[in-house]
Formats: structure tokens, C-alpha cells, sequence
């Protein structure tokens, strides 16, 4: 039974379009391993309880909780953190733009999860009214308490990606 | 023994139950990890093997047959709120689903399984498992058992034991004419309860003719009012009877939790009032 026992487990995860074979230990959270084997610190540590949600990343298209999320148990998935909403060159995408334009985000701690979801809810819903805004963001703390400026912010957005500007990265 | 955890993934149910056995307390199984992550990151967990049950196909997946609903335990909140088989057969789970707290990040990793085998009083899917007569396969020692989901819940401190796996729960569909609802009192919108309720009533004419009726949140587990409030039967809604719910309802709860969420006597208080609420609009429902 012992050759059934891993110390470390090899995962193949796709982040941000590109793709990283790594040596995860058992214990490891995916928190951690984006920050600090790949330093991508737009992933926030918020709580460690998975009640804020500022650590918030898309998991196969889905938001999820990084720092209650097992690197471990990932395998093969798609992963999109907060770095793989912006273009390569900086430019940001037209969600990203909405929160910045409506002050969506005041000491922008919270921000990465707010923004992950609001994606997740404009691709499944690109017409939600203001209580479907307030359940998809309800994983979401903002110790600011900017929330009336986080739902306009949604609400820009909706306008502009009802453009057809440019949703998230693979 | 390494200071830091080991890891297993048992590719079906046999390498599991093979794992499971040839470990000690230390080991735990791990799916979604919304349960179990918070307590390892808040240092009351200290796992020494992780179990992952991700790869065992016989615990994912929702499937219906000669009126039988199976549900794996792998199963995610979100595919339980939006799966047609649920929507269509179990319209109350589906809705209670929809109101676990944590938001959509929860909802898109934390399991049907993980959420029933944690027992936590505040946990908003177990009531109305329990009103809607829920069954769950269990592995142990090897072999699967099924038992009444109510059995299993009646130790909340000992839960399933670290040698058991939960496989699925099995579930009948509700009756189309019956009507269901679930409430919950809470500060958040993402928050736990501070008091919750299922109910499912069949009407004839007006008159009560059925009702199940779970309340949540304010003991250490859900209880089962519905003997208590069997004195509805045969009556149509009213003020009256409004009245009578809420206050049996708040009788029936006899060691209620005291916490942050509230206070004992408010919680009881609150168990009452989710009960009438809840019974009230499942009334309206079937009506």
C-alpha cells in the first residue's frame, strides 16, 4: 500500500495560456504554488478560510477559492489568474477597463476576485439584473465597502462587453 | 512518518476502499476541499495522508432511472443547482443548492458529499436531503451499504468515521403536485444561517394533507419537526395557524445552538419563524 503514497504529486497546469509541469508537494494550496513557485501575486491571500475571496482564479472556466483549492488535486486543469485578464503588452481587458473607469475598486485588494467572477457571470449571463450581480459576487469581501461602485462597475462593463470586446484569456 | 503530508489517488472504489483500510485516523479524504481546507489552513486539521477521490468515476454524475435519482458525492453545488434532472424531479434541492454560503467559488468546488459527510449544523443542503427522505450508499470494510440519510445523522460528533466513503445519494422524485420551499435567515448574502428550513406540503383542495418539515442551523443537527407539527394536517392556512407553527416549531427545538450567529432563545425563536415562513410558502406553492 505504501507505493500508493505520493510525497509529491506531478500536475500539468495550463495558467494563463501557457503551460507549467510541476512538482507540487501534498500539502501545497494553489494559492501558494502561484505565488510562490510561478510569483503570480495578483492572486491575493485574504482570509485562508475561503470566505473572502480575494484570492479568487477560474478553474476549467469556473471561479474557485485558490487558498481552499489542493494543488494536488488539479491533474490537468486550466487556470486564469487575474495576470490573464490584461493583454501581454499591459493593455487592459474591457472588464478590467469598466472597473477602472467606475472606480470599481478602492485599495484594490479584493479586486482580482471580483473581477474573476464578474467574468464568469457576463459569459453565463451576459444581461444580469442587480441580485444576479449581488449572488455572483456574494464569495466576495471588500473590507472598503465599495460594493455600491463594484456593482455600477459590473453594470459598465455589461455595456461594453455587450460590444463584443475581448473576454478572458485561455 | 514525514513532517509533512502524503498523498493517494485510488483510481475506483476498490484502490479506495484498499487505501482507506490500510491507514490509520490520520488519513483524509479529500474532494472539493471547501471543507476540509479551511480547517487545515486554520490549523485544526492536520491531515497526514490526503485521499484525493477525484479520479473515481462511480462518484461523479447524475443520472435518473425507473424513478430513482442517483447523485455521485463528487457531484459539485453548481451541477446540482443547474442539472435538468434535479430542476425537473427535485425542484427543493435545486433551490437549497442555489443558497450554500460562500458564492459561486463555492459552488463550483464544494460537493454534495463534502457538504453532507461534514455535518455542520449551519450547512444549508442537509434539511432538505432529510425532508425529501434521502438514501446514501456507503463505503466501508470494502463493501457499499445503503441506509436512510436520517441514520446516518444522528451522532453529528463522529460522523462517518475516517474508513467510510460516501458513494451517492439516492433520492425519489417529488410528486409534481407537491409543494416545497426553503428558507434562511442570514446577515449575508454569502453568509451561513442563523436558522433554516425545508418543507414539502401536499394539499387537498386547501387542506394540508402532507408536510415534512426539517429545520437547520439552530441545533447541533437539522430536526425533523414534522411529528410535532402533525396537528396541521387536515387544516387550511391561516394567521391562526401561522401562529401555531411558530410556536410549536420553536417548542420542538430543545438544545438550541449558541454562537455567533445568535443566541439560544433568539435561535429558537428564529427556528419558528423559518418553520411558518417556509411552511407558508410551500402551501402557496402547491396551492
Amino acid at each position: 500500500m505504501e507505493d500508493m503514497l505520493e510525497d509529491t504529486v506531478l500536475v500539468n497546469l495550463r495558467i494563463n495560456g501557457r503551460l507549467h509541469e510541476l512538482e507540487t508537494p501534498a500539502h501545497k494550496s494553489l494559492l501558494d504554488l502561484l505565488r510562490e513557485d510561478l510569483n503570480l501575486t495578483g492572486t491575493h491571500m485574504g482570509c485562508m478560510t475561503g470566505h473572502c475571496g480575494a484570492c479568487t482564479v477560474s478553474i476549467d472556466g469556473r471561479v474557485a477559492k485558490s487558498c481552499i483549492t489542493l494543488a494536488a488535486t488539479l491533474g490537468r486543469a486550466k487556470i486564469t489568474t487575474i495576470e490573464g485578464l490584461a493583454q501581454d503588452d499591459g493593455t487592459l481587458s474591457a472588464l478590467q477597463q469598466a472597473f477602472w473607469d467606475s472606480a470599481g475598486f478602492q485599495c484594490g485588494y479584493c479586486a482580482p476576485g471580483m473581477l474573476l467572477c464578474t467574468a464568469e457571470l457576463l459569459e453565463t449571463n451576459p444581461d444580469p439584473s442587480d441580485a444576479d450581480i449581488d449572488t455572483a459576487l456574494a464569495g466576495n469581501l471588500c473590507r472598503c465597502t465599495g460594493y455600491q461602485s463594484i456593482r455600477r462597475a459590473v453594470k459598465a462593463a455589461i455595456n461594453t462587453t455587450k460590444e463584443g470586446a475581448p473576454q478572458a484569456a485561455e | 512518518m514525514s513532517l509533512y503530508p502524503a498523498f493517494a489517488r485510488p483510481r475506483d472504489l476498490g484502490q479506495a476502499a484498499e487505501i482507506m483500510g490500510s491507514l490509520s485516523t490520520g488519513a483524509m479524504i479529500i474532494a472539493g476541499g471547501q471543507e476540509v481546507m479551511p480547517s487545515v489552513n486554520y490549523g485544526a486539521l492536520m491531515p497526514e495522508v490526503y485521499i484525493d477521490v477525484g479520479q473515481i468515476a462511480a462518484l461523479k454524475g447524475i443520472s435518473e432511472e425507473n424513478g430513482a435519482i442517483q447523485i455521485g458525492s463528487f457531484t459539485v453545488h453548481r451541477d446540482v443547482q443547474q442539472s435538468d434532472v434535479i430542476q425537473n424531479n427535485l425542484p427543493l434541492l435545486s433551490y437549497a443548492a442555489a443558497q450554500i454560503g460562500g458564492g459561486m467559488q463555492v459552488h463550483n468546488r464544494g460537493t454534495i458529499g463534502g457538504n453532507i459527510v461534514s455535518m455542520h449544523p449551519l450547512y444549508d443542503i442537509l434539511p432538505s436531503l432529510l425532508a425529501l427522505g434521502a438514501d446514501v450508499d456507503i463505503l466501508k470494510d470494502g463493501d457499499e451499504q445503503r441506509m436512510a440519510l436520517a441514520d446516518l445523522m444522528k451522532d453529528a460528533s463522529h460522523g462517518l468515521g475516517s474508513e467510510s466513503l460516501l458513494v451517492r445519494v439516492l433520492l425519489k422524485p417529488m410528486t409534481p403536485d407537491a409543494g416545497w420551499a426553503y428558507e434562511k435567515l442570514k446577515i449575508t448574502a454569502g453568509g451561513y444561517g442563523s436558522a433554516n428550513a425545508a418543507a414539502i406540503v401536499t394539499l387537498d383542495s386547501d387542506k394540508i394533507t402532507s408536510l415534512r418539515i426539517i429545520v437547520g442551523a439552530v441545533s447541533a443537527l437539522p430536526v425533523d419537526i414534522s411529528d410535532a407539527l402533525s396537528d396541521c394536517r387536515g387544516q387550511a392556512w391561516s394567521e391562526h395557524l401561522a401562529g401555531e407553527i411558530e410556536a410549536k416549531a420553536s417548542a420542538a427545538i430543545k438544545d438550541p445552538l449558541s454562537d455567533h450567529q445568535g443566541d439560544g432563545d433568539w435561535r429558537r425563536a428564529m427556528a419558528g419563524v423559518m418553520a411558518r415562513r417556509a411552511i407558508e410558502a410551500a402551501v402557496k406553492r402547491a396551492g
